[in-house]
């Protein structure tokens, strides 16, 4: 079987090489034929790399244990589930993981692109062909997950951190968002080596943008819902360079979903597109580099492997190599249109990206520079939280309220006049909403306050042009109904309104984050039994410890009461399991979650002593649970935007005519 | 831009992240990341303990003493990263500090 393995792999990087030479071959010498057969051997190569796939999958299902890898990350009593999850648990199955998405990926945009975009195919095949080569290669010459041994007669076991429901979905998640991403890189390379300079690669590759941006952003908060729950500090998110890793490509990813709308509506910005999209598809490989070579300590504190270097070299071809064509084809770029005036659609549109890109450098520089220190000074110097929330308030709040003005702005050209009356509502509706918090106390962080007021004025702009919309459908056909023209509204502009629906998302997200940022309260006491501590508007008194004997741990668990006014809330059990087999203890926080205002009670059992004494840590997070309900907004707007539009397929093929057109993007 | 960056960082400031040989009795705040040696003494909530360079045969073990919460993976031979200064030769760590390394997510350390 690993022999199986083995050869389907080399396979598919001898596919890979026939299609990039084949490719490019064709494409300099438009030979129809050659082109199709370089296709092919994409198809082909996702052919290979499911039967490597699945051999790896066939091993770890059967235990067996006389390949390496499957030793190394399962064991015969972890359950089929977790044993499942080490695919991805290893860097060798990762890469497995990562080639067999990019194959599939690559497969489907050749068979989509044949119907609609054939021009760009022909140089998007040799590209995509080029990033498979690196990752079969690599996974042939490197780092092989068929690697055999003399079977021993049990594997090591799965970290117990990692055993964990969230670890089927999460990793996955991400590497689907970030393997998405290669399919604009490639189709706008390919734009490009083709010498077209219109919009066509980024309508032939929106959806691909949106699905791995989608991918990106809900496994982000998968793992942020992880930590919270399960890693049990009380936070979700640290600013860990592993988690900097994952959002910095999401950032320069949406910056990109903005600046393609001006791009196709006015023509502008085209070389910044080209940047970003390569800068996005370049982060996810650095996110990925990042996690595997050891360079930069983090709390996740990957060991430093061999692939290093690879990935930095290839990082390094994708970089100078896009560059260098993009420097080549700047005068086709030049826009024919210019910014009119620096209040209008394009503008805010404008100032949005220069701060997604330049919180996505912050973050690239706070994770760098550590490294650059050690060169400089000789002494890696690392910064940490406080600068990255620094930059999160200076630029995030910004971001905010241009969240607010975008979608009401005109285009080209907007009037002061038409500015008072299309702002007064929402304007009104923000300072309202600051005054009325201000007077409940929320003055005790500016930076919240100001969060908020933003808040409000992005939900009453949003709610506004629903409102708008529906009205205008109403006007069209007096006899329908209100949910009617609603329907139609959305249904017929999906990817306006489900942009909206994302904003909303990214509204509640912020609410959430800020109030368990800038209002959180914490307390921190030693309890003997009987004892009370306050924290916030809640009482915790700590009756007694409890011992029991779990399936596979020892538990031992803190008994606290939970009040608040005089009333029972019931009671928390915080503590700890000590687990026998590991044996490893972990950290098991209870949490209360208030269903009506969205507040979590957080404790933490940080120590209990033999003689019952108890050091808890108590938090509380106002409307945390906001950021979850985020998601779930977030998966739907995101799912309407991404929805089919027979009537918008229509308009583009009458736009880019002919046989060119686009069928069916 | 990177002016504004470079500035901030360096005003506001980073944390130097030294290892325990480095240290060599500077009293600034600094970020030290070493792997435990036994024994580990606890009172209370305060632990004490040495800790030693990571890599490379460095005979330096610099006792630490800290209070506050200990990680769960926290024991012997793992990796730690703790803020705090040297006070009289002593490590002394800020509360709430103290990591641990994860054993690592990719590799499984044969030994740990």
């Amino acid at each position: 079987m690993p022999e199986l393995g083995r050869a389907a792999l080399i396979v598919c990087l001898g596919l890979a090489l026939y299609a990039v030479v084949a490719g490019a071959l064709a494409a300099v010498q438009g030979r129809r034929r050659l082109a199709e057969s370089a296709e092919n051997a994409v198809l082909a190569s996702f052919g290979a790399a499911l039967v490597a796939a699945a051999v790896l999958f066939a091993a770890l299902v059967q235990n067996d244990f006389s390949f390496v890898y499957v030793a190394d990350h399962t064991s015969r009593q972890l359950p089929l589930g977790y044993t499942i999850s080490a695919f991805w648990g290893g860097q060798e199955g990762s890469l497995l993981l990562w080639l067999l998405i990019l194959t599939g990926f690559s497969a489907a945009a050749v068979i989509f692109g044949r119907r609609s975009a054939r021009s760009l195919l022909g140089w998007a095949v040799p590209i995509l062909g080029g990033v498979t080569v690196f990752f079969s290669f690599l996974l042939v010459a490197v780092s092989t997950p068929f690697a055999t041994q003399a079977a021993p007669p049990d594997g090591a076991g799965l970290n117990p951190s990692l055993q964990n429901p969230y670890m089927l979905a999460h990793p996955p998640m991400l590497y689907l968002g970030f393997v998405g991403l290669t399919i604009p890189f490639a189709f706008a390379m390919g734009a490009l080596l083709a010498r077209r300079a219109d919009e066509l690669w980024i309508v032939v590759t929106r959806r691909w943008t949106l699905v791995a941006w989608t991918f990106l952003g809900f496994g982000q908060l998968l793992g942020a819902h992880w930590a919270y729950v399960e890693v049990g500090w009380g936070g979700y998110f640290a600013w860990d360079p592993v988690e900097n890793a994952a959002l910095m490509p999401w950032l320069a990813a949406t910056a990109f979903l903005h600046s393609v709308m001006i791009q196709e509506k006015r023509g502008m910005l085209k070389i910044w597109n080209v940047i970003l999209v390569v800068g996005a598809f370049g982060l996810a490989l650095f996110g990925t580099f990042l996690t595997r070579s050891g360079i930069i300590s983090s709390i996740h504190s990957f060991t430093e492997s061999s692939i290093g270097p690879w990935f930095l070299g290839f990082i390094g071809v994708v970089l100078v190599g896009s560059i260098a064509l993009v420097l080549s084809r700047l005068p086709m770029l030049r826009s024919k249109t210019r910014l009119e005036s620096p209040v209008s659609r394009e503008a805010t549109f404008l100032y949005n990206n220069l701060l997604l890109v330049a919180f996505c450098l912050t973050i690239l520089w706070g994770v760098l520079y550590p490294i650059l220190t050690a060169w400089v000074r000789g002494e890696p110097v690392t910064v940490g939280p406080p600068y990255y929330n620094f930059f999160l308030k200076a630029f995030g709040l910004p971001l905010l309220l241009l969240m607010g003005i975008g979608p009401l702005i005109a285009w080209r050209r907007a009037s002061l006049r038409g500015l008072g009356r299309t702002f007064a509502w929402p304007a009104g509706v923000a300072l309202g909403c600051g005054v009325v918090l201000l007077a409940l106390g929320a003055g005790s962080s500016i930076p919240g306050l100001v969060g908020y007021t933003f808040c409000a004025f992005v939900l009453a702009s949003i709610t506004l042009e629903f409102i708008r919309g529906t009205r205008a459908r109403r006007a069209l056909s007096p006899s329908g109904s209100w949910p009617g023209a609603f329907a139609s509204l959305v249904g017929r502009n999906r990817r306006r309104y489900g942009g909206y629906v994302v904003h909303a998302s990214i509204v509640l997200l912020a609410v959430g984050v800020v109030g368990s940022s800038a209002y959180d309260k914490v307390a921190d006491q030693r309890l003997r039994p009987g004892e009370s501590m306050a924290v916030g508007d809640y009482r915790l008194r700590y009756v007694d410890s409890e011992q029991r004997r779990g399936a596979n741990a020892q538990e031992i668990r803190a008994v606290v009461e939970v009040s608040r006014d005089g009333e029972r809330l019931g009671t928390l059990e915080p503590g700890k399991n000590r687990y026998f087999a590991e044996q490893q203890v972990s950290n098991e926080a209870a949490i209360r979650s208030d269903k009506l205002n969205g507040e979590d009670l957080f404790l933490i059992a940080d120590q209990i002593d033999e003689d019952g004494t108890l050091f808890l840590k108590a938090l509380v997070k106002p409307l945390v649970n906001l950021i979850w309900i985020a998601g779930f907004v977030f998966l739907g707007g995101a799912g309407i935007a991404l929805w089919p539009d027979a009537r918008e397929q229509r308009r583009l093929a009458v736009r880019y005519g002919g046989r060119d057109s686009l069928a069916r993007v | 831009m990177l002016a504004v960056f470079l500035l901030y960082t360096s005003i506001a400031g980073g944390t130097p992240q030294l290892r325990p040989s480095q240290l060599k009795g500077r009293t600034a705040e600094v970020s030290i990341v070493g792997k435990v040696v036994a024994p580990v003494e606890r009172s209370g909530r305060t632990i004490r303990f040495r800790i030693k360079d990571v890599e490379g045969g460095s005979a330096v073990r610099l006792p630490v003493t800290y209070t506050g919460s200990v990680p769960d993976l926290f024991k012997t031979d793992r990796d730690i990263s703790l803020k705090g200064s040297l006070r009289n030769g002593v490590f002394v760590g800020a509360p709430g500090t103290l990591v641990t390394k994860c054993p690592s997510k990719y590799t499984a350390k044969k030994d740990s």
